[in-house]
């Protein structure tokens, strides 16, 4: 019996790519260089408190990276997790100003987050309007009332318990510990558990999916509510990382999600990424963020480069799809 | 005497304007390759998709199992253990062999519940040893050839323990050492008592691998037999034969100088070295199987997928034609296979699809002039006699023989010199079938060149002056009217060896 | 011409009833709102007023054009908000710092809108990436840029002939409203009564066939992009002489009241049919919605509240209405 070699190229022009293939590599030698790169232009930013910074600005990226992984793994897409943290955000520092216990304060905090997360799923799973529409609605429409109910107002003076951001433990912030432990789980399960092996089906090919008896319709609306459930507790991060919350809380905050998503080298068409890789692309961006501080670079480049980065990231993954695809 | 796994009996199958299937009774023993034959348009898609659970039939009963059922969906077929693998994927490419078998019935480990992948690949590997394959199971699906894509999907099929797998066109893309690793993996199924239904349309794997052949023709059930009982000639003459009626008027023409050469013609992957002309009141029929590469040559030569090299002459004059705008505009039209998906526009009206192609020559001043339009489509829908009871009614609501004549009269209606046809009569009643027959003759009286790609021998034969038959992406075999049969035809398409229908001319035929 | 014909002509590719039934509930719905608020405020139903409105939705009615064509091909644009905005940065950069005379400023500004609706349209045609993907990230270039130029600086100082395209009457009507009319008419006829119209929503109903029928449809929708630009570019321009300052964060949100406004005019989503008289309905039920809120004492920006709502819902309704055609 002939063996058939299922790794011999059939005339596709693969070695150009072969590096490329294993985006997450990639990405870690660049992020590395990055970081050698800026290390030799200015020395200080090797210094202790810098990297702890840097890692805390990429903690709630990144673990907000974790449910909007999911989404764009499923194929579907979250503009609204901004507004979302605005809420959760503003809510929690105005309960904690009214004296609730700080636990219980978190605890409504990620609740309103994971609802919120729910609605935008209900309205793309079940009342099956894309998600585009759905999420660019939810970002507005959360946006307006957040704005509307603080006035433009900050909020400050919350009690010393709910800034649990500043806080370190064996030397390490607790915002980065937050991160490397949800990261991990999440990692294991999207690697491990049925359920998030379905999400690349979804993602992957639904109609597949459907016919292998998976509930794309439960599965869709599932991923929306985890997004929810992370951004939220990205928002408990984000409001309890200064002693002040301020009203346009998050604002831009999905694109940098997305980007660090998309860098990281999970495919805007659904069905491929990790949360490792997604890891990588929230660090590389907080590097660069800070970065482009230390480098004297004005800070309103920041976007730009942001966009870029999808762009290329995108028409990467398009080119490589195209080069491996054998007819 | 063992019973079959899934037995129809008397089905029919209607769709608007045509009927697909009638009365047609077909079974499947468990541990059978059961071979399904016929012309393109016989009814074998319908009735392995009302299998599939895609359609459901208007009539008949079907049982599985020894159990009456109706097959509600294609994951209801999926669950009941029918399995199909068609020419589109049903795969995830971004995932590996192993997960892509085992999708949704990942292997767990039994403390933790979740996914062992170690248990997945040894599985996988397993599954595929079985079918006699090697393969890297962690590798991503989207790689793969198609050859191997084909094997994880029966893989896929034989884990998920099918009673009953479909097999449509299985080879028609696969190489001579594909195949034969392809039917070692059949026979291994159907040595476990799986019922394979396997349509092709290459006689010799018909031969050497199925147990019992079916006949369609034009929705009827011609015969079920032993292979061993039937020889190719046999099949072929059941497959075609029938009389050539009068149903093909070609009015006798003055052949003028070519009006269309083509030399050379390549476009990788669709058109492999074509050379071929068309003269001015000729009628020249494209024969040949699917996939033997006709559409795609009328697609390359239209503009759709420009050539890459090549040279088309038009009325002597060399032409480039890289896209189908240059291609009308050079007096080429192109009536697509795809009525629905390529040729019309639904949800718009029958005027406005009439009008299409030549809206910018209704124009007064840059505004598309109502009356100019109506006035044309008026006169096409008298002319083809298309049945509506208006100029606005949406073309999704006319029947598939008035939507045909939608089409054409677009395309007639940008006075095109060279007009290619695509299955014009596919799926369309007897009465438009003449009437889009008749209409031919007409343009080629008047003087265009009319390439006419069809399926339908008897209508290849009765309107052709000169029949060109492809295979392969390229033409093999060139033949004047009145002198070559249908049997001859169907050989040359299929590459069989012409001696072996030389029999077939002294049967009997009905 | 018989009543009838007239009739038909008027409903394109003969949803005459569907586009009745919801052309006719957006003007119903347009009476009401404009009945409530004027019970809530009596300044509301003055003339002067309407036409102060006029100025502010003139911005986006501008870019709600070419919207809704994409919207009708099938794609989408996200990044016009952008666009303006780096359009209006770019304006005073050109005339303060390159020391541009003012007209050709102003040429040289519509060429770079319209550049930018290139680039967006190159992406989608050529690489051929989703519209959606590449006008979000062009969302986030364009404004990057537009911060990055003008390191949030505004230019201010420009003259009173300028200010005029902004603030100024012609007759009654403030200037950019009768532009904006004029584009919209323009437009209107082009979509309903043109060949290239047609195709349009050829393209949006069944492109392969659109491509088999020898419609240019890459050219097209090159083009729609390209417009989509220069209109973002035309209303940035019109912004500045308006509020007589640049910004970089203009029209931050902005592709939200666009698309709203497309949709809510009857725009399907998913493409194939909509209309410039639906939009413009949309476009002042929107506008009056903002007008009313403010009024009732809810500040500029948390109008956004009801884009939001009102933008799914109208999603919501159409694939209603769709499914019941």
């Amino acid at each position: 019996m002939n063996a058939t070699n299922a790794f011999a190229p059939t005339g596709t022009r693969r070695s150009l790519l072969a590096p490329l293939q294993s985006q997450e590599a990639t990405l870690a030698i660049f992020l590395a260089l990055l970081v050698t790169g800026l290390a030799v232009a200015t020395p200080a930013f090797l210094e202790a408190q810098n990297l702890r910074d840097v890692l805390v600005n990429a903690s709630f990226p990144a673990i907000a990276a974790i449910g909007m992984t999911m989404v764009i793994v499923s194929a579907e897409i979250d503009i609204s997790i901004g507004s979302i943290l605005a809420v959760v955000a503003v809510l929690t520092g105005n309960l904690a100003l009214t004296g609730m216990p700080i636990p219980l304060v978190f605890l409504i905090g990620l609740l309103a987050g994971t609802l919120l997360g729910a609605l935008n799923g209900a309205l793309v799973a079940y009342a099956r309007i894309p998600s585009i529409i759905v999420t660019l609605g939810a970002l507005s429409f959360w946006r307006g009332l957040v704005i509307y109910l603080t006035q433009g107002a900050w909020i400050y003076n919350m009690p010393e318990a709910f800034h649990f951001a500043q806080r370190s433990w064996l030397g390490v912030p607790i915002p980065v510990w937050m991160m490397i432990v949800l990261i991990a789980l999440a990692g294991l399960f999207m690697r491990y558990s049925p359920l998030g092996r379905q999400f690349y089906a979804v993602g992957g090919n639904r109609q597949a999916a459907m016919l292998a008896g998976i509930p794309i319709k439960r599965r869709v609306f599932l991923v929306f509510t985890l997004n929810g459930f992370f951004a939220a507790i990205a928002a408990l991060i984000y409001a309890s990382r200064f002693s002040v919350v301020q009203s346009n809380a998050g604002l831009g905050f999905e694109f940098q999600v997305i980007t660090a998503v998309v860098v990281g080298g999970t495919s805007i068409m659904g069905g491929t990424g990790t949360i490792w890789g997604s890891f990588l692309g929230a660090l590389l961006l907080a590097v660069i963020g800070t970065g482009m501080t230390f480098l004297k670079v004005s800070p309103y480049w920041l976007q730009t480069v942001q966009g870029s980065l999808i762009l290329l990231a995108v028409v990467l993954d398009v080119v490589r799809r195209r080069q491996v695809l054998v007819r | 005497m063992p019973e079959p796994i899934i037995e129809l009996r008397n089905i029919s199958k209607a769709f608007p304007g045509v009927q697909a299937l009638s009365d047609v009774s077909f079974d499947v023993f468990p541990g059978e390759v059961h071979a399904l034959v016929g012309e393109n348009g016989a009814g074998k898609s319908t009735l392995i998709k009302i299998i599939a659970g895609v359609y459901q039939p208007d009539a008949g009963t079907i049982h599985f199992d020894h159990q009456p059922v109706q097959i509600m969906n294609p994951r209801h077929a999926r669950e009941m253990g029918i399995a199909a693998i068609y020419q589109e994927s049903s795969l995830y490419n971004e995932l590996s062999v192993a997960e892509n078998i085992f999708m949704g019935r990942h292997p767990r480990s039994s403390r933790l519940g979740t996914v062992d992948w170690e248990a997945m690949y040894r599985e996988a590997e397993a599954v595929l040893n079985r079918l006699g394959i090697q393969m890297d199971v962690r590798a991503k699906v989207g790689g793969l050839s198609t050859a191997n894509r084909q094997r994880v999907e029966m893989a896929k099929a034989l884990s998920q323990q099918a009673k009953v797998l479909i097999m449509d066109e299985p080879t028609a893309s696969l190489t001579q050492h594909d195949v034969e690793a392809l039917f070692s993996a059949v026979r291994f199924l159907r040595e476990h008592g799986v019922g394979i239904i396997y349509i092709s349309h290459r006689l010799e794997e018909v031969f050497k691998l199925a147990d019992r052949v079916t006949v369609l023709r034009d929705g009827h059930l011609v015969d079920t037999r032993p292979v061993k009982e039937a020889t190719q000639s046999q099949l072929v003459s059941m497959m075609v034969g029938r009389t050539l009626d009068t149903l093909f008027p070609k009015e006798e023409t003055v052949v003028g100088p070519p009006i269309l050469r083509v030399r050379n013609l390549r476009r990788r992957g669709l058109v492999n070295d074509v050379s071929f002309e068309v003269r001015r009141g000729e009628i020249v029929g494209l024969a040949g199987l699917v996939g033997a590469g006709r559409s795609e040559l009328a697609q390359v030569l239209f503009g759709i997928y420009p050539a890459e090299s090549g040279t088309i002459e038009i009325e002597g004059k060399p032409v480039v034609i890289r896209e189908p705008r240059q291609a009308l505009a050079m007096g080429l039209a192109y009536v697509p296979e795809d009525r629905q998906r390529q040729g019309l526009i639904l949800p718009m009206t029958v005027r406005d699809n009439i009008s299409l192609a030549i809206l910018e020559t209704l124009t007064r001043l840059g505004f598309v002039s109502d009356r100019d339009e109506d006035r044309i489509a008026q006169a096409y829908v008298e002319r083809l006699q298309i049945r509506t009871p208006s100029l606005q009614q949406l073309a999704m609501n006319l029947s598939g023989g008035n939507q045909q004549k939608i089409v054409v009269s677009k395309w007639l209606a940008s006075k095109p010199r060279i007009l290619i046809l695509d299955e014009p009569t596919r799926g369309i009643d007897v009465g438009a079938k003449a009437e889009i027959h008749r209409l031919m003759s007409q343009l080629a009286q008047q003087g265009l060149g009319i390439v006419m790609i069809s399926s339908e021998l008897p209508e290849i034969l009765g309107m052709s002056d000169r029949i060109l038959v492809m295979r392969k992406n390229t033409i093999v075999g060139e033949y004047l009217r009145g002198q070559v049969t249908q049997e001859q035809i169907i050989a040359a398409a299929m590459g069989l060896d012409q001696q072996i229908m030389h029999g077939a001319n002294t049967l009997e035929r009905h | 011409m018989t009543l009838e014909r007239k009739m038909l002509r008027r409903s394109f590719f003969g949803m005459s009833a569907f586009l009745k039934s919801q052309e006719g509930l957006l003007l119903l719905i347009l009476l009401v709102v404009m009945f409530i608020l004027s019970r809530m405020s009596t300044q509301f139903l003055t003339t002067g007023n309407l036409l102060a409105l006029t100025r502010l939705f003139v911005e986006v009615g501008l870019m709600t054009l070419p919207m809704t064509m994409i919207i009708i091909t099938g794609g989408v644009d996200l990044s016009v908000g952008s666009m303006f905005g780096f359009t209006a940065v770019m304006l005073g950069a050109v005339w303060q710092y390159w020391g541009l005379p003012l007209p050709a400023a102003i040429v040289v500004t519509l060429g770079i809108g319209t550049l930018c609706g290139l680039f967006n349209g190159l992406l989608v045609t050529r690489v051929r990436l989703p519209p959606l993907i590449v006008t979000l990230a062009t969302l986030a270039i364009y404004r990057g840029l537009a911060f990055g130029v003008s390191q949030a600086r505004s230019v201010r100082g420009w003259p009173e002939s300028f200010q005029f395209l902004g603030q100024g009457y012609l007759g009654p009507f403030p200037i950019q409203f009768l532009l904006w009319v004029s584009a919209a008419v323009a437009v209107a006829l082009f979509l309903g009564r043109t060949a290239y119209g047609r195709y349009v929503y050829a393209i949006g109903n069944n492109e392969t066939a659109a491509r088999f029928s020898g419609i240019p449809v890459d050219r097209l929708k090159l083009a729609l992009f390209a417009f989509s630009g220069f209109m973002a570019s035309l209303a940035g321009t019109i912004f500045v002489a308006r509020v007589t300052t640049t910004r970089a964060d203009a029209g931050t949100g902005m592709e939200l009241d666009v698309i709203a406004a497309v949709v809510l005019g009857g725009t399907s989503i998913s493409g194939g049919s909509g209309s410039i008289v639906g939009t413009t309905l949309g476009l002042l039920i929107i506008s009056l919605l903002r007008n009313g809120l403010t009024l009732a004492g809810i500040k500029g920006d948390a109008t956004v509240i009801i884009i939001g709502a009102v933008l799914v819902l109208a999603v919501w309704l159409n694939r209603l209405f769709a499914r019941q055609r």
